[in-house]
């Protein structure tokens, strides 16, 4: 029971970062390495907010992940969308720059490699026999899935939602019909930039935030996105549960140091059985130019 | 003076080992098209391998302390059957499932030699390295002398790949990524050469994978993390993919600039801000030259010097800008 506790933990975190990462993957076609740096950059932004400027936690979180969102639009504009015809290759290894530099900011402005651990009170815990719950941990929980359900109610419900569907559809069809295309992927990028900066936060709550926090979470993200199908976003909130499953649960069976290597061959098992993985020639094509 | 020579000796020795890989790379993702993000987990391989026969370590289940010759074949042979394992079924796989692949399988390496301490001495690493005419030579003209050893493998490897890169196979490999279909159609069996290609890479990065042990002095997990195989493909996205020479010239430029940064003397609360510079110029070097060159500073339609393939591969060029 406790153990599926921290499993759902776990998952719900990883699907959360997941999330953020397969929208954008959907809408611009490119896996986003940066991903995982704006996850780091979110949580050291939230802890110095809660220390240095000691702010009320949820505060620190309200201020945090709009403003990660912000910085990920920024960033889209800068550097991503001039490079819409450049190809996929162009606009990946440009989000590898990307996570670099973001990288070389936050260590330079955060010195040192210490764990930054969150200033936090659990105020009450739920404790029944064989199970205990903190505040916290239900609250990480709790504000992931809201999270997730309230993505769900924008792209489902709101115009922009709509349209972010139609684009990750047939974005050529999309533009012809009229969609406002700017827009749309304007607020893929701060949606899904600000999941990340959330999902950061919630992962240094359990366990810190050390600054390789981004490179680590960005392979564990691939995992998700690859289980969950690349094409789907409803499939990445099962792949985070998935693997949070399989990264907690194998501790039980076999030592916790081989969690990490049994996701990766989670990926590379589904990858090579999943005829999906397979693109087509033409595919291929679109891939390669 | 003389300290500022050995440290230039390091920083040569550094590039060229960096050309080295970024040619193999190069070679199997430049030419045969194969978005491998698996270099350092092939480049760990051969390198504990190397470190597994020959390093005096106490407490591995396996060191047999053979000479250096022996280690260095060992590592070829078992780079090389790495790849093979990994490439037979990976390669099945194109574009970015192919990326996602190999890179699953280079963390589960790297993640499999942290684990398995009592093969690889785990996160304690090996921190002594048997190196070649160690005990004849003092430890400063030491440094001279892996200069020399690693600009001769930059240059063995160049003239090989270049050889490789004119040769029938090479044209081949070329025309399997520039169309599959017609590569096919003119008889090329494709899934062979592909894996051709990349186990030939494999065994290269396992021939070259000690020369970098002989220059850290020491082989930990970590050595083999993202950054590294990033920096390559930095490396070969700079010089331009496709040109060999480009691949050459832009991780000496790029290893240059990011090395250069540590002849600055600052104090010591700028020196956190300075390593950070190392990443960021990185990053910056990549977004700025794909966005104004996005060929690379040496674009590969200059690499083939015949005059009807130069003009069959700008044409090339041309209809792939169209078709963008």
């Amino acid at each position: 029971m406790q153990y599926i506790f921290f499993a759902l933990i776990t998952g719900s975190t990883l699907a959360l970062a997941a999330v953020g990462f397969a929208l954008v993957r959907q809408t611009e076609g490119f896996l986003n390495i940066a991903h995982g740096q704006f996850m780091l950059l979110g949580a050291f932004v939230a802890h110095t907010l809660a220390t240095t400027y000691g702010l009320n936690l949820g505060l620190a979180i309200a201020i945090t992940v709009p403003l990660i969102g912000l910085i990920g639009l920024a960033t889209a504009w800068i550097v991503f969308f001039p490079l819409r015809d450049k190809g996929l290759l162009a606009q990946f290894f440009s989000s590898v720059g990307v996570a670099f530099i973001v990288y070389g900011i936050v260590s330079a402005l955060w010195s040192g490699r210490a764990i930054k651990v969150f200033p936090m009170t659990a105020d009450f815990s739920v404790a029944m026999p064989g199970f205990s719950a903190t505040a916290i941990e239900l609250g990480i929980v709790i504000g992931a899935w809201l999270a997730v359900l309230s993505l769900h109610l924008f792209l489902a419900h709101t115009r922009v939602g709509t349209s972010i569907r139609a684009i990750s559809g047939n974005a050529e069809l999309a533009r012809a019909r009229g969609i406002n295309v700017r827009l749309a992927v304007g607020s893929v990028w701060f949606v899904g930039t600000a999941l990340a900066g959330l999902s950061g936060i919630l992962i240094g709550l359990i366990g810190g935030v050390s600054i390789e926090l981004g490179w680590h979470y960005i392979l564990i993200i691939l995992a998700v996105a690859v289980l969950g199908g690349l094409r789907t976003l409803y499939g990445v909130l099962i792949g985070g549960l998935l693997v949070g499953a399989v990264i907690e649960l194998s501790t039980l069976v076999v030592p916790s140091k081989y969690g990490v290597l049994i996701a990766f061959g989670l990926i590379v098992v589904t990858l090579l059985l999943k005829p999906e993985g397979i693109v087509s020639v033409s595919k291929r094509k679109e891939a390669s130019a | 003076m003389s300290g500022n020579l050995v440290f230039l000796a390091g920083l040569v020795t550094l590039a060229m080992i960096y050309a080295t890989y970024t040619m193999i790379l190069n070679f199997e993702a430049g030419w045969g098209g194969l978005w491998d993000l698996g270099p350092a987990g092939l480049i760990a391989v051969g390198a504990y391998t190397f470190a597994i026969f020959t390093a005096p370590q106490e407490g591995i289940v396996f060191a047999p302390q053979q000479s250096l010759v022996v280690g260095w074949l060992a590592s070829i042979i078992v780079t090389a059957a790495v790849a093979y394992i990994i490439g037979k079924p990976a390669l099945r796989l194109r574009g970015e499932y192919f990326l996602i692949t190999t890179f699953a399988f280079s963390v589960m390496a790297i993640e499999l030699i942290t684990t398995e301490s009592w093969l690889t001495a785990g996160a304690g690493g090996f921190r002594t390295i048997t190196r070649p005419f160690d005990s004849y030579i003092g430890s400063r003209e030491y440094n001279f002398l892996l200069c020399g050893l690693s600009i001769v493998t930059a240059f063995v490897v160049y003239l090989l790949l270049r050889r490789l890169g004119h040769s029938p196979f090479g044209r081949a490999l070329r025309a399997t990524r520039e169309n599959e279909a017609a590569a096919t159609s003119v008889g090329r069996n494709i899934p062979e050469m592909r894996l051709k290609a990349f186990v030939f890479a494999g065994a290269l990065f396992g021939a070259t994978a000690p020369l970098y042990i002989f220059y850290v002095r020491s082989l930990y997990p970590h050595m083999f993390g993202a950054t590294l195989t990033f920096t390559l493909w930095t490396a070969m996205v700079i010089g331009g993919i496709g040109n060999l020479k480009g691949a050459f010239i832009g991780a000496l430029l790029l290893i240059g600039a990011t090395e250069a940064t540590q002849f600055l003397q600052v104090s010591v609360e700028y020196a956190n801000i300075l390593a950070a510079a190392r990443p960021i110029l990185i990053g910056v070097a990549l977004l700025v030259v794909i966005r104004f060159r996005p060929h690379g500073l040496f674009p590969e339609t200059l690499a083939f010097k015949h005059p009807r393939s130069r003009a069959l591969a700008s044409r090339a060029q041309e209809q792939r800008t169209v078709a963008e």
